[in-house]
């Protein structure tokens, strides 16, 4: 498969599923059992709870996550317990999840685990600095964006989104909605001076004007019905530390001395505004950009939803590669 | 009483806390929960520690400093593995890991303290034995798992796993039985050495506690206290790091003070804006800075030890609790004489006593409490603004504005007659000038009907 030298160019990566079932566990599986453990250091973790045998919401199976022999991995306490492979402790973490401290450990012969890793954003980020010092080449976090964890997989410099009938059971609607992610993903980075500016701040929204001073946007609550602030016209720059959400861009987009304004957030995962308004935004001259930014290395598509409904997988590939212009795969077909 | 305690006194503790550079959680828990030294020979102690630190850090190449101080990072609480240990427990894998862990830590830490001569200032108790037992194939890596080596049987199962994954889960559980076997084993010989590795543990701590306190003396200026003999404490060169800090931002400068105090109350009085609270904040913070073994923001300072500190400022937020302000500060003011009948060697600061309620009955009151707490043996500053006759105290005042400019020096003087500055201030700091004029025409007014009189 291509992508796996692909994967290889960059210290981080991170499989994403659009939703349940959309293949992801799937996709983790096929890239772990083609990482060169032997030649490098490479570990495993998750946002979440992972790996369980069944899935907890559907109860339809789940592939269990087999580790090759050599590598590393990261998981609770509890979870660790009941490994089902020879493996040596490296590390233990000292943040707290329900599930027990976060412990890494290098897999000394091949065998099963239930990965449930760091829960927050700084302790995702904790763990990869320390498996840098440990030498660790690659970091493979496995991560969800319809689970409700504060751990953002936009933190990898690369990424793979997993998505599938369960996402749309129709095709189009499943590359139309699948694209508008595939742009979040690609937004481009916000320069370097706004990143530096921006990346402290972690709530509020915030605006800099045409001198770059930093204000704080105090009144934007979704019972106003304009934004309104001293100043407004000589705004270049929003800052939204929390979620982009339709009723703000929506202000925004309607605001004669705002439309132009280029809007930064922290990364795509913050962004939950409609297809439709995000693009009469872009139209009408405003800009999106992230602080943290992943490079999309593939996608890979599911056809099969929890319902049994399947999907040609063909002509899904075909019409999903067309649209957002990256190799798009069926990964259990290809087998 | 306990760091954590005091830790959010309005004298600004946290802030030195805050910027107290610590290489582990554990470090800051263990000093979080000090008892405050109330003992001349533990206070003694602690500075001679802090002192060999201070020179360890003058003295030694800045890259072996990162070097300790890199390691002091993989310190970890390990008290529940501890526990556990000494409870005859059999350890799990991550408890035999945690113990590994610490003991090449300490045994790293000894080695390189120990070519720095600063073996005995914190002593690391030996855990060589330890790391031996943990680490049976000799790699000194701070990793474990049940090693082959432990058990023949167990190495020749898991050959066997390797080359017959389909047989993996059967092997495991038997693999388990006896990687069982090993950590009880393991558990047993290592239970002897549970005290000596609860020592390692808590020395590792002092070690980052002390590197920091000294790397935070060098970089605020702060001094070694000498101790006092005489019951008297004195400051030269006093100064308040957070107010200092704040005023070094808007490109201002703090002006130092000098102040001592012995057991006879002392009173202080001065001009608004004199400095006065930030004097009563600032020996606040040294007592308790001493006390918790800290450097003192000053270039010189002298100070008696003391059981107990109170800090009454005037602006407690009691509005929760339901109670006026005048109300609050006097049970606050009450509890410091209660304490003054029961205890010995108190140190109060009272910043303006009864200052929300009239001056007839306010005057009264401080005056009454400057009596109330004389014979006390208790050092007790205590500002004020209204006119009281000092009695036995001791007054000191700010020196005021001269030429448009104040200056916070404090000067004795020999009665504790207040300065009446409040309108030019208020005129320095451009008040409505109608506000002002009237105010001084009314006392004008008031002082020629006096002399009429």
């Amino acid at each position: 498969m291509p992508f796996i030298n692909e994967i290889l160019k960059y210290s981080s990566l991170s499989i994403v599923g659009l939703e349940k079932n959309t293949g992801k566990t799937e996709c983790l599986k096929y890239v772990l059992n083609r990482m060169p453990v032997n030649t490098r250091r490479i570990a495993v973790t998750s946002i979440g709870i992972d790996g369980e045998t069944v899935d907890q919401v559907t109860r339809t199976q789940k592939p269990e996550i087999v580790l090759p022999q050599g590598m590393y991995f990261a998981t609770s306490e509890a979870h660790y317990k009941l490994r089902r492979l020879v493996s040596e402790l490296v590390d233990v973490s000292d943040e707290n999840t329900s599930l027990g401290r976060v412990v890494t450990a290098k897999a000394l012969t091949a065998g099963k685990i239930l990965l449930s890793g760091p829960p927050s954003a700084t302790g995702l980020i904790r763990w990869m600095n320390q498996m840098r010092r440990l030498g660790v080449d690659l970091t493979i976090i496995d991560g969800a964006l319809s689970r409700l964890s504060s751990a953002s997989p936009a933190v990898s410099e690369s990424m793979i989104l997993a998505t599938g009938a369960a996402y749309s059971a129709n095709i189009n609607t499943l590359v139309q909605k699948t694209a508008h992610v595939v742009q979040l993903i690609n937004l481009p980075l916000a320069d370097e001076g706004l990143r530096n500016t921006f990346g402290a701040l972690d709530k509020g929204t915030w605006w800099l004007d045409d001198e770059g001073t930093l204000n704080e946007l105090s009144s934007v609550t979704s019972l106003s019905q304009n934004i309104r602030f001293q100043g407004m016209e000589r705004c270049r720059t929003l800052f939204v530390a929390g979620a982009l959400v339709d009723s703000f861009i929506e202000k925004v987009r309607k605001n004669k001395d705002l439309k132009h304004v280029e809007i930064v957030v922290r990364d795509f995962t913050r962004i939950f505004v409609s297809p439709q308004l995000f693009r009469l935004f872009v139209k009408g001259g405003g800009r999106v950009t992230v602080l943290h930014k992943s490079k999309l290395i593939a996608v890979t598509v599911n056809p099969t939803s929890p319902s049994g409904y399947v999907l040609d997988s063909d002509i899904l590939c075909e019409k999903l590669s067309e649209a957002i212009e990256l190799p798009v795969y069926d990964l259990l077909k290809n087998k | 009483m306990q760091l954590k305690n005091v830790i959010d006194s309005p004298s600004g503790l946290r802030f030195m806390l805050d910027k107290l550079e610590l290489q582990s959680g554990f470090a800051r828990r263990s000093l979080l929960d000090m008892e405050m030294f109330t003992d001349t020979a533990a206070i003694q102690g602690s500075y001679d520690v802090l002192r060999h630190f201070a020179r360890f850090l003058e003295t030694t190449d800045r890259a072996r400093v990162t070097t300790l101080l890199f390691k002091l990072q993989a310190l970890k609480d390990i008290r529940t593995t501890i526990k556990n240990l000494e409870q005859h427990a059999t350890l799990d894998d991550i408890e035999l890991f945690e113990l590994k862990h610490l003991a090449i830590l300490a045994v790293d830490v000894k080695k390189l303290l120990t070519e720095h001569g600063m073996e005995r200032v914190v002593e690391i108790p030996d855990l060589d034995k330890v790391v031996d037992i943990l680490d049976p194939d000799g790699l000194k890596i701070a990793t474990f798992y049940v090693y082959d080596s432990y058990c023949q049987q167990l190495k020749d199962l898991r050959v066997q796993m390797r080359q017959h994954p389909e047989l993996q889960d059967e092997l495991l559980l038997e693999a388990g039985e006896l990687e069982l076997e090993v950590r009880t084993d393991l558990s047993k010989q290592l239970c002897a050495f549970a005290p000596v590795i609860r020592q390692a543990l808590t020395a590792l701590a002092q070690i980052d506690i002390y590197l920091a306190k000294a790397a935070q003396m060098k970089q605020m200026g702060l001094c070694f206290p000498v101790i006092s003999t005489d019951g008297t404490t004195r400051y030269r060169g006093l100064f308040h790091p957070q107010v200092k800090e704040a005023l070094e931002a808007n490109a201002r400068q703090f002006q130092p003070v000098d102040i001592s105090f012995d057991l006879k109350p002392t009173l202080i009085t001065g001009a608004n804006m004199g400095g006065k609270t930030v004097v009563l904040k600032t020996v606040t913070l040294c007592q308790y800075l001493f006390q918790f073994g800290f450097g003192i923001p000053a270039t010189n300072a002298v100070i008696d030890v003391k059981s107990q500190v109170f800090f009454c400022i005037g602006d407690e937020q009691s509005v929760e609790k339901g109670l006026s302000s005048f109300a609050a500060e006097m049970r606050n003011i009450d509890a410091v004489i209660k304490a003054s009948r029961k205890e010995r060697k108190l140190l109060a600061l009272i910043d303006e006593p009864a200052r929300t309620t009239n001056p007839t009955e306010g005057a009264a009151l401080v005056a009454a409490l400057l009596q109330v707490l004389a014979t006390a043996d208790m050092s007790l500053i205590l500002t004020t603004h209204y006119d009281i006759e000092p009695g036995e105290a001791r007054c000191l005042r700010v020196k005021g504005f001269e030429d448009g400019v104040m200056n916070y020096s404090l000067i004795e003087v020999h009665d504790g007659e207040v300065p009446h500055e409040a309108l030019n201030i208020a005129e320095a700091l451009g008040i409505d000038t109608q506000w002002i004029s009237q105010a001084r025409t009314m006392i004008d007014i008031h002082a020629k009907n006096n002399r009429l009189l």
